[in-house]
């Protein structure tokens, strides 16, 4: 007969490594019932806080590496309790005391931003190649911004157009801007997500190091993730730079009519609230004032826009792992968009763009619908 | 220092509390040196007979004049000791308390430390005490007229207590009605009686008694003065139908063409433009809204002043303002309901057939929209019920608190939908709150109805069904946490159980009456568990769910318990008030006004002809927010003067 | 005999008294270097007090009162918090600095805030030395 004590040491070390709130859930299952993966198979959030409550957690589960922190369960849950920050504590505990083993995929992206700064296995050198021939000039004191393109754009292929169609766009609207190449490197934000908490203390201190040496005040990123841990995680680790992300920055040269449209965009866009732009950092319209502005674009929306966006499965480091074939939320979230008549599906995170291109690949609907950044759009009518 | 005191020191043992940790006789020798102390002992029980007993025997033969008791805190005894100086003759004002139990003996550990802490203690004591005087307890009469605010269950019931000791009653209410939302219920739990019958009684009773003043359509737009003696200022709304020729034959209302949506029904029905809000309305006398009235808007109709035989109707009639004169107040003010279109996932005026409780009941009442007929949007009667718990309460987004009754209501909600239409019903909870006298009795009955219970908070309802054959449903998605399955449920119909809120206009209330909140917005009670009836202002008494959300039973009850308070009030005749209060001396007062707008009763004003201000004994709480703020040093409160506090700051550190 | 700060505290009746009392009545211990003093409302608290008690030799004072919102009189607290920020610039003119003189909410259930508060100024100040003012 299975019987469960409660262990006490498991309790202290979760909470201590990040899981106070814990105490506070009620097992009201808002949480199960609002997480994405429960479209697709059996997740039960509220099951895994009650284990952690108890302390009889099943650290060898592969339920602990699913959560993609999007974010939909903390925004509803009527105790407050920090799911997420539980469910990285509990990452943090394998990772760092090896009570089990970090899935391999995981393994091998960290090893790689360990030593490289990027998830590639590329050199640290070629993280400014995407804009070899651009003439973009290294940052230096007295410049404008920096722009901070992440390891995704600057490595994948598939999305160098967004930092290139950025840069472009950045050039166009007068902005004195620079990039640091190999001097930065990966943000931290999903590795910290994943557990591996000292491996983004010391990218922190590394990147904040350079900021400062090279005299950043401004940055502006493409990914929301960057975005996210620029903005509300590197100030308490010491650093003194403000970030907006490249939407918002639209935005406000939109409304100061800093952007001028000589063509069209004649196409129905449905924009997709990345989960680090919207639920975590409060940003939805913005993007959507920039689309709006386009001449001759159509803004959409899907169903579950907003705060109920539907993440794309790219958060808490699940970009890095595989997901199997009939899991995968982007494949829900493009039909969505095709059910609305869009002809593109409009993003504004490198990790969106992969995952939706991936979905259209392998469902072998690449003619079906276009994916692309607001920036490309934006640069589609300069 | 006052050479005249002749201060009698008590230094209590307090068994082994105080003796146990500080050295007693030290103190006491310590005492015996200050000056002006004509005697010092100690005891080992002050707070008993035998020692109150040596402070009476020392006023009386050594003609100590002022006393001081080193013992627990002054929370504890204070007019314990008081009692003793005024058995003595003495006023119980001329006594210092010094604490050397609860802040002294208690606090640290045994030792020199603590014994000279105790020392500066009893000092400090002696040093002030030389400064007090003595203080009269004013005793001011009482007004035997009450004014209850709110004509809910709440205040007809305070209303009907209080006319029943022939005393008499303002009821003012601000719909056209009395009854509240209780005349909007159609059943109530757990007994299932008719809401409207039971409620009608009551509500008649109040029409026919002699001793209520009904004033309907109205507000209290002024209060002002002190318990014993309120002046009210009440708005009588202009009805525009003249209340003593109306005789409620309803063919006004009845040939009305222009309709607005009801209030009564909760928004799904319809009312006309001149309108009693339901047939049991009390008084009987329609009232026209001038937002919906046709003539009003653009000069036409008057359809119903043709049609009316009494000629009752006057569209001159303007607001009437009346002051009324009253000895204490309760609020029953009632409470309004969480609207949920912010919870998007639950599709609340987005998706059809997706209902608030209060909405159900009207559609459940014979009164209401639908005559009492379950329909769904297109027509049809429905075959199956979500019932969603917690819409807005226990949740850190909207309301922290539990609203208290709502797993009854949704109780109750199950069993009216099995009556009527024989559906499945399924209901959704977080946990099943059945505390009352026959309410878990009434929870097995409705699961012995057949109703389905599945523990789980609702994460979303959708517009299509679970599957094809289901698209006209709504689907409701949650985790049942029992079975650790997620669930899609097809239904035709979902009510919302959603959370009581305080009114909407209890800000404005609040600064009419100058009242606390608590935390969770609803009017705050002088202590919840030992004062749940009585606010900090004295003479106001809130009742009902205006101070927490309730049921029925515990709102009469609360509402006969402050009509209780306010009978003691008028029995006693006169009601004496605190003696701690502050006086300004006009000869020092500048006239600057600075304290005038600082107290938080009002209590100062500017008297003109004297050039100073002046505070009202009566308002007066003895706070010293105004002394402490006084550039010329001219107010001061008794027991709390600069004097009494700057010589005890001299003898903590001498 | 090494150095113990003498503290005067000023706790106002309903909320920041009943929180030391209830101290007591736990028998929670802390330093004895703090007596109270007993007023109606922290609002009611001269400013002179302050000084007076510094005059007399106090090495420390420490003001207490309802949590923000929950004041019996309904807002004395928030002119306890006006005048203590204003005396604050006196006080530093008259060199008697920062820790000495501090402001501390304590709800009448908040009996570890009152313990917390007294030992933490008793500490602070047995570094910090006797106040030089002492007339």
């Amino acid at each position: 007969m299975q019987v469960t004590t409660p262990s006490k040491e498991a309790i202290d070390v979760i909470k201590e490594a990040g899981g106070e709130k814990l105490d506070l859930c009620y097992q009201c299952g808002l949480c199960t019932g609002s997480c994405p993966w429960n479209l697709v198979r059996s997740f039960l959030v509220r099951r895994i806080m009650h284990q952690a409550q108890l302390g009889v957690i099943d650290f060898a589960t592969e339920d602990i590496w699913l959560c993609t922190t999007c974010r939909t369960c903390v925004s509803r849950c009527p105790r407050g309790v920090e799911i997420i920050d539980v469910m990285r504590a509990m990452r943090r505990v394998i990772a760092e005391m090896g009570v089990a083993k970090v899935p391999q995929a995981l393994r091998v992206a960290t090893a790689s931003i360990a030593t490289l700064r990027n998830p590639y296995g590329e050199p640290a050198e070629r993280r400014a190649a995407w804009s070899e021939k651009l003439g973009i000039q290294a940052y230096n004191n007295g410049i404008g911004l920096l722009y901070f393109s992440c390891c995704v754009p600057a490595y994948d292929t598939k999305v160098t157009k967004v930092a290139k169609a950025t840069a472009n766009v950045l050039k166009r609207s007068g902005a004195s801007f620079g990039i640091l190449g190999s001097k930065e490197g990966c943000c931290g934000e999903s590795v910290r997500k994943a557990g591996s908490e000292s491996l983004f203390q010391s990218l922190a201190q590394s990147n904040i190091q350079a900021f400062a040496e090279a005299g950043v005040k401004q940055v502006v990123v493409s990914s929301p993730h960057c975005y996210h841990s620029f903005k509300n995680e590197y100030p308490s680790l010491g650093a003194d730079f403000s970030v907006m992300h490249i939407t918002q920055y639209l935005a406000k040269l939109v409304s100061d009519g800093g952007l001028k449209f000589s063509k069209e965009v004649n196409k129905k866009v449905a924009f997709h609230d990345p989960c680090y732009l919207g639920r975590h950092n409060g940003i939805y319209d913005e993007p959507r004032e920039v689309l709006k502005s386009i001449p001759g674009l159509e803004l959409i929306e899907m169903p579950d826009t907003r705060e109920n966006a539907l993440c794309c499965g790219g958060g808490g480091g699940r970009i890095w792992m595989e997901t199997k074939k009939n899991e995968r939320f982007s494949d829900l979230r493009i039909q969505q968009a095709l059910d609305v008549g869009a002809d593109v599906l409009a993003v504004s995170c490198p990790y969106c763009m992969l995952n939706f291109e991936d979905t259209l690949l392998t469902n072998n609907k690449e003619d079906a619908i276009q994916i692309k950044d607001v920036v490309e759009l934006v640069q589609e009518a300069l | 220092m006052n050479d005249e005191a002749k201060i009698g020191v008590f230094v209590c043992h307090c068994g082994h509390n105080i003796a146990g940790v500080v050295d007693v006789p030290e103190v006491v020798k310590h005492a015996g040196e200050q000056a002006h102390v004509t005697v010092a002992k100690d005891y080992i029980y002050m707070c008993s007979e035998k020692g109150r007993s040596l402070i009476r025997e020392d006023i009386k033969k050594l003609g100590v004049n002022r006393v001081v008791v080193a013992a627990c805190s002054p929370r504890l005894h204070e007019e314990t000791f008081r009692g003793a100086l005024r058995e003595s003759g003495l006023n119980p004002h001329l006594l210092q308390i010094a604490n050397i139990r609860e802040q002294c003996a208690w606090l640290h550990e045994k030792g020199p430390m603590a014994t000279e802490k105790a020392n500066r203690l009893v000092t400090g004591a002696i040093k002030r005490v030389t400064y007090h005087t003595p203080a009269e307890e004013k005793s001011v009469p009482i007004f035997p007229a009450t004014l209850v605010i709110g004509g809910g269950v709440a205040g007809i019931q305070a209303a009907l207590e209080i006319a029943s000791s022939k005393h008499v009653v303002y009821l003012v209410e601000k719909g056209p009605s009395i009854g509240g939302h209780m005349a909007q219920f159609d059943k109530t739990f757990p007994t299932l009686d008719c809401s409207a019958c039971i409620l009608t009684p009551k509500a008649s009773e109040v029409a026919n008694s002699p001793f209520i003043r009904l004033l309907t359509y109205s507000e209290v737009v002024d209060v002002s003065g002190f318990i014993g003696s309120f002046t009210v200022k009440v708005k009588r709304k202009a009805r525009y139908v003249d209340e003593g020729k109306c005789i409620g034959c309803g063919v006004c209302q009845e040939k009305c063409p222009w309709t607005a949506p009801s209030e009564f029904d909760a928004g799904i029905g319809l009312r006309k433009a001149i309108y009693t809000p339901f047939p049991q309305a009390i008084p009987n006398v329609p009232v026209i809204n001038r937002e919906n009235c046709v003539y009003f808007l653009r000069g036409k109709c008057r359809a119903c002043e043709r049609l009316c035989e009494p000629k009752a109707i006057n569209f001159d009639q303007q607001d009437l303002y009346i002051d009324l004169q009253v000895g204490a107040i309760i609020l029953a003010t009632g409470y309004d309901v969480f609207d949920p279109t912010p919870i998007s996932q639950y599709g609340y005026g987005q998706l059809p057939n997706v209902f608030t409780g209060l909405e159900f009941e009207r559609l459940c009442s014979p009164s209401g929209p639908t005559s009492g007929k379950l329909k769904l949007a297109d027509g049809r009667e429905p075959q199956s019920l979500a019932i969603i718990h917690c819409v807005g309460s226990r949740d850190h987004n909207y309301h922290e608190y539990c609203s208290r009754l709502c797993c009854m209501a949704g109780l109750k909600y199950a069993h009216l939908f099995r009556e009527k239409t024989g559906g499945d019903v399924y209901q959704m909870y977080i946990d099943m709150r059945c505390f009352g006298k026959a309410y878990e009795e009434f929870y097995e009955r409705v699961q012995g109805e057949g109703v389905k219970f599945i523990k789980g908070k609702v994460a979303k309802i959708s517009g299509n069904g679970a599957s094809p054959e289901d698209k006209d449903k709504l689907a409701i998605t949650c985790e049942d946490t029992l079975l650790g399955e997620m669930v899609h449920i097809p239904v035709d119909m979902v009510i919302l159980l959603t959370a009581l809120e305080p009114g909407h206009d209890s800000d404005e209330i609040r600064k009419l009456l100058r009242l606390g909140r608590s935390r969770d917005g609803f009017f705050l009670e002088r202590h919840p568990k030992l004062d749940p009836v009585a606010t900090m202002s004295e003479g106001i008494f809130i009742a009902g769910c205006c101070q927490g959300p309730k049921d029925i039973p515990d709102t009469v009850t609360q509402a006969s318990a402050a009509a209780a308070r306010v009978l003691a009030v008028i029995a006693r005749g006169s009601v004496e008030t605190g003696a701690v209060t502050a006086s300004i001396d006009e000869n020092r007062c500048s006239g600057c006004k600075v304290c005038n707008a600082l107290c938080p009763y009002g209590a100062i004003s500017f008297d003109e002809s004297a050039k100073a201000s002046q505070v009202n004994q009566l308002l007066c709480k003895g706070c010293n927010v105004c002394a402490a703020a006084c550039p010329s040093g001219a107010i001061s409160t008794q027991d709390f003067t600069a004097k009494q506090v700057m010589a005890e700051i001299e003898g903590v550190l001498a | 005999m090494s150095f113990e700060p003498k503290i005067v505290a000023f706790l106002c009746n309903w909320c920041s008294y009943a929180g030391a009392d209830l101290a007591g009545t736990s028998r929670m211990k802390c330093a004895p270097n703090v007596v109270g003093i007993r007023l109606m409302c922290s609002g009611g608290l001269e400013p002179a007090y302050v000084l007076k008690a510094f005059k007399e030799g106090a090495d420390g004072v420490l003001v207490c009162g309802c949590n923000l919102g929950d004041c019996h009189y309904t807002d004395g607290n928030y002119k306890t918090l006006r005048r203590m920020s204003l005396l604050r610039k006196y006080l530093d003119q008259m060199g008697i600095e920062e820790p000495r003189a501090r402001l501390q909410w304590v709800c009448a259930s908040c009996a570890d805030d009152f313990t917390e508060a007294v030992d933490k100024m008793t500490s602070e100040l047995r570094e910090l030395g006797p106040s030089k003012i002492k007339v």
